[in-house]
């Protein structure tokens, strides 16, 4: 007969690595933490809605950072979140200025804070790297687009295991070494290379892009964490000759397919549209107290331009505007868009 | 003993005064003389008025109070009734400055004037008899009157010579009077001074009240020392080059637009520009005597210079419009100013201004008329550098010690028994320049209560104790300012629902080195009960740097309906801004979150609220739309931004020490579920393979064992009997 632990661990595994432990884990947790409340309505509703929630990406709205990264979903759902509370934030110089396509710049601190109101404990670190991300390392009181470190924060972020070893790897290239310790016949001759290289570093910044390639795509195949698809790494790589450790950064926070393969963002083209979002806006500014009916009506003619454009099929609607459809019947939602267009 | 009804009864008095001068000018021994004046005085209150000193005063008082109200004149007396109130409000600082300046003119030996001779002096102030010894002739020349007293007159009143409301246009020509040493020609409409160079031994010459345009005509009165020239028309000063020994020099009331010409003046002790058009302050060097500026009711943005006058004591800078410390920063560094006034600037509006000026200058011994007191300098000093110590150091570590209770001397009915706290320990071991510093006062207060009017100051952590203070209600009533500096705001959440309690009444809040740095602090505002103004300097609190604060606080403070905002009227626009800005993330929270955990976020206290607004969600959309929107708008308000609250990074800290603990066990419970559920299904899948193999094995062996009929009925039969 086999041993029961030989056979369980498999299954074990299985479970922990697809995170399915951590929101189990996470829900009998919340269960405990909220015992009255939940008790007044039923234990297999919250379960209910504790999963759904999973699903939509709502569970991590102001919860503790330590959760917020657990998963790649998580990071994912935060991303997400995170893009449509403060969009707005972004669009603000547009809505102002009516046409002119200006977006509102704000500092690294700034960033910060509002980051700090989906997660209190969010850790000043990460919004600082993906600053340097945004600013090449220099000048940290600048002030970034939103879009610009959006897509910064999306690589460190969710990434951001990643991009630690990839940095250690760099680290150990630009140090002459070879940090894997397979070395293949060609990556040897790239390290004899990069020894004179290193004597120039001044006038060569870097390292050499094919001998890095080679190195990360070492690191993905043995990565447990979440990485970019090599594929897109390769293809980031293939470019250039050489490059920098943020070069190589900015290169993926701008690449577009691997914010399509991530899936929590829209196209950076679409990055300011959000009609749901807006219409509920437009709801809620409707309401503000002792508004005049010609003060709505000149920031609305403001905002339109930016909901004029098509709404491309983004992949990851469906998750997003599944509750959307619950609170609006769906019919409606097309027809304001029919009508706006 | 002071002003008001004095000033009034003096002012009546005075529309008849126009006489000589008698008292001021003496050399003998003054008390004397003067309370023999006073009592004179009092006797025969119509004895011949023979004192200019209420003119003077008037002078001297309008430096104080204003220009414009001084005249006492009938003609006006509504401005001579607000004079008096305006000099009452003055009080003390008037007295001292009326009796410092009058010793400024006339001979030296009058050091100390006594108040109330001056004031004697003034009530005096007889019906005009000079009229009757004066001869004002205009027939010989034919453009200037010549002026001629009688012999008598003449040895009465030698050396002094008034021409008070003569309606005098031009100077008369003063003929054999060379040995003048006082003359007055207040209140007539001279437009130019002239024909008075031969009267060199001119010590006093009194032009109040005339229409001159330019200062002239005054190059050979080398022995001038006082020099009187308010409300006039004078736009420059000029001509003074010879004037050497001036002593006061008053130039109130005029249209005079930057200081200039009077650096050679180094026995100048008092210098009056109140009521000019003066845009700054500078070009003060030479002025080496002077120990009064007055500067009030001008349009002043910035002073320099005030560092070179050695002996200047008071600077009166009120009505000007001064609204930075740096635009005054140089006053730091005189070390001889020991008055000064910045009421009626904006500068007087901030948060900071009081401590920032006692801070800053430590020689001061009043500020805007009320008298600094050590104990109040010294303790704002402390709580300063405490808090910088402990900003430098880990900012979490929160003074813990007990403190003394200082108040404020406005307030005496606060004070409370005061214990004398033993310092810190920890200070002990901070590095050692700050150190020294702080031992030196360690036996201070660490921190300050005030009250003020309708302000209540709180400086230093440990002044939120005294909101458990009883206060009377009168107090609490009337409080409607709550001002915290050199506090942590961490320290200030814990107290808001006290300070909720304590004072309803305070509208306007105003924060200076708080260590506010994040948008999301101002959530714990929400819970107060009305806020209508918020003030957050930016000294200290770094948020106000960033450039959405203004609208996250008007979004998240949105049920205030706040009017002002750091000084500035919040407008609809901002109201739309920051709902455009924020909008969206309200909605998110209380829209998308699990119920249980919007249950859960919500306190106690709004549940009930919003459990109306989950019902109505639940219904169909459309009709919640349409039916509710109204009822929803009035909840909803608040409830779909309640979710967005602050907890304090210690309490937070410490409920995420809870969940993890919670977590760890969910975390073994979780395994021990798992691992059996997975135990289960290894065994089932086990038993999926083996169960065919198992089956056939099974039927195998019944089918042996049937397979001879006989031999199985046999042992079936041999079974049960054996069983029986």
């Amino acid at each position: 007969m086999l041993s029961p632990e030989r056979l369980a661990l498999p299954d074990y595994e299985y479970l922990a690595q697809r995170h399915v432990l951590t929101y189990m884990e996470d829900a009998v947790c919340q269960l405990l933490e909220n015992k009255e409340d939940i008790s007044q309505y039923g234990i297999a509703r919250f379960f209910t809605e504790y999963f759904n929630s999973v699903c939509q990406g709502t569970h991590i709205l102001f919860r503790e950072f330590s959760f917020i990264q657990a998963t790649p979903h998580n990071r994912a759902s935060f991303l997400r979140a995170f893009w449509r509370c403060f969009r707005t934030v972004g669009k603000n110089g547009e809505a102002k200025k009516k046409k002119k396509k200006k977006e509102n710049l704000l500092t690294m601190r700034e960033y910060h804070c509002l980051l700090q109101l989906l997660c209190p404990d969010f850790p000043l670190e990460l919004t600082q790297k993906a600053a340097r991300i945004v600013l090449m390392d220099d000048a940290m009181d600048c002030l970034m687009s939103f879009s610009d470190f959006l897509f910064a924060f999306q690589i460190q972020f969710y990434y951001s295991e990643f991009l630690e070893s990839v940095a250690a790897i760099y680290q150990d290239l630009l140090a002459g070494k070879n940090p894997n310790t397979v070395i293949v016949p060609t990556s040897s001759s790239g390290q004899h290379r990069q020894r004179p290289a290193l004597g120039e570093a001044s006038t060569l910044e870097g390292v050499e892009a094919s001998l890095f390639y080679q190195c990360l795509e070492n690191l993905c195949d043995r990565h447990k964490y979440s990485c970019p698809p090599p594929a897109l790494v390769k293809e980031v790589l293939s470019n250039v000759q050489r490059l920098t450790f943020y070069g190589f950064l900015v290169a993926l926070s701008k690449h577009h397919g691997i914010n399509q393969a991530l899936g929590a963002l829209p196209d950076k083209g679409d990055l300011m549209h959000d009609p749901a979002m807006d219409e509920e806006l437009e709801r809620l500014l409707a309401q503000v107290p002792g508004l005049v009916n010609s003060a709505t009506a000149n920031p609305e003619a403001g905002c339109l331009p930016s909901r004029t454009p098509p709404r491309v099929g983004s992949p990851w609607r469906p998750l997003h505007h599944a509750r959307k459809v619950d609170a609006e019947s769906d019919g409606s939602t097309e027809e304001t868009d029919e009508s706006e267009t | 003993m002071i002003p008001g009804k004095y000033r009034s009864v003096s002012g009546r008095a005075a529309n008849n005064v126009n006489c000589g001068l008698h008292l001021v000018i003496q050399t003998s021994s003054l008390p004397e003389k003067s309370k023999v004046e006073f009592k004179l005085n009092k006797e025969t209150p119509s004895f011949s008025g023979r004192l200019l000193q209420h003119d003077l005063e008037r002078n001297y008082s309008s430096r104080q109070g204003d220009g414009r109200v001084i005249s006492p004149s009938p003609r006006n007396k509504s401005s001579c009734i607000s004079s008096t109130t305006n000099v009452t409000e003055l009080c003390g600082l008037e007295m001292k400055t009326t009796m410092s300046s009058l010793s400024a003119f006339g001979d030296s030996s009058i050091q100390t004037p006594s108040k109330s001779r001056i004031r004697q002096g003034c009530h005096s102030a007889g019906p005009n008899v000079s009229g009757d010894h004066i001869n004002l002739a205009s027939s010989s020349m034919p453009s200037f009157p010549i002026l001629q007293r009688s012999s008598e007159e003449k040895i009465l009143y030698s050396d002094r010579l008034t021409l008070e409301r003569q309606k005098l246009t031009v100077c008369p020509i003063i003929d054999g009077e060379e040995h003048l040493r006082l003359l007055n020609f207040q209140h007539n409409f001279i437009t130019r001074i002239q024909n008075i160079s031969n009267l060199q031994r001119l010590i006093f010459l009194d032009l109040y009240d005339n229409q001159i345009e330019e200062i002239s005509g005054l190059s050979t009165l080398r022995s001038l020392r006082v020099l009187l020239l308010g409300k006039n028309r004078i736009k420059k000063i000029s001509n003074l080059e010879n004037l050497k020994s001036l002593d006061v020099l008053d130039l109130h009331g005029n249209q005079i637009t930057k200081i200039e010409n009077v650096n050679h003046l180094c026995d100048l002790r008092v210098l009056n520009l109140a009521r000019n058009l003066l845009s700054h302050v500078d070009n003060l060097n030479g002025l080496d005597s002077l120990t009064e500026l007055n500067l009030r009711h001008n349009q002043i943005t910035f002073v320099r210079d005030v560092d070179n006058l050695p002996c200047l004591q008071r600077l009166f800078l009120s009505f000007n419009n001064i609204s930075t410390f740096e635009s005054v920063c140089c006053l730091a560094d005189s070390s001889s100013l020991s008055d000064i006034t910045f009421d009626g600037n904006p500068i007087a509006q901030e948060s900071w201004y009081k401590h920032t000026i006692l801070q800053n200058m430590m020689q001061l011994r009043q500020l805007d008329m009320k008298r600094v007191t050590e104990k109040k300098r010294l303790t704002i000093n402390n709580v300063a550098r405490k808090w910088d110590l402990q900003q430098h150091r880990i900012p979490n570590i929160a003074p813990n010690q007990d403190r003394k209770v200082s108040d404020s001397p406005q307030d005496p009915s606060q004070l409370h028994g005061s214990t004398i706290s033993a310092f810190p320990e920890e200070t002990g071991s901070l590095d050692s320049g700050l150190t020294s510093a702080l031992q030196g006062l360690s036996v201070t207060d660490t921190h300050l209560v005030e009250v003020d009017g309708d302000t209540l100051s709180l400086y230093g952590s440990g002044a939120l104790e005294s909101l458990d203070r009883n206060w009377s209600v009168q107090t609490a009533g009337m409080v409607t300012t709550v001002s915290f500096t050199f506090i942590e705001f961490d320290e200030i959440v814990q107290v808001l629902p006290k300070l909720k309690i304590k004072f309803p009444n305070s509208l306007h809040l105003k924060f200076k080195e708080t260590n506010l740095v994040m948008l999301q602090q101002f959530n714990a505002l929400a819970q107060l009960r009305r806020v209508d103004q918020l003030t957050i300097d930016p000294q200290g609190n770094p948020v106000v740097n960033f450039t959405l604060w203004k609208y996250y606080v008007l979004f998240r403070l949105s049920h205030f309906s706040m009017q002002k905002i750091n000084g500035t009227e919040v407008t609809q626009n901002d109201m739309i801004m920051a709902e455009r800005l924020f909008g969206i993330l309200a909605h998110v929270a209380s829209s998308e979150l699990p119920q249980y955990r919007l249950i859960s976020i919500l306190g106690d206290a709004r549940k009930k609220q919003f459990r109306y607004l989950l019902e109505t969600k639940g219904k169909k959309p459309g009709l919640v739309n349409e039916e509710n929107s109204d009822s929803k708008r009035l909840v909803g308000e608040n409830t779909n931004r309640a979710t967005l609250n602050y907890t304090t990074r210690d309490f937070y800290n410490e409920r995420l020490e809870e969940i993890k603990e919670k977590k760890k066990f969910c975390k073994m419970y979780m395994e021990d579920l798992v691992k059996e559920a997975t135990e289960i299904n290894m065994k089932n899948e086990a038993l999926q393979k083996l169960w065919p193999q198992m089956f056939i094995e099974l039927v195998r062996d019944a089918v042996i064992e049937i397979r001879n009929k006989s031999s199985y009925m046999k042992l079936c039969l041999q079974q049960i009997t054996d069983q029986k």
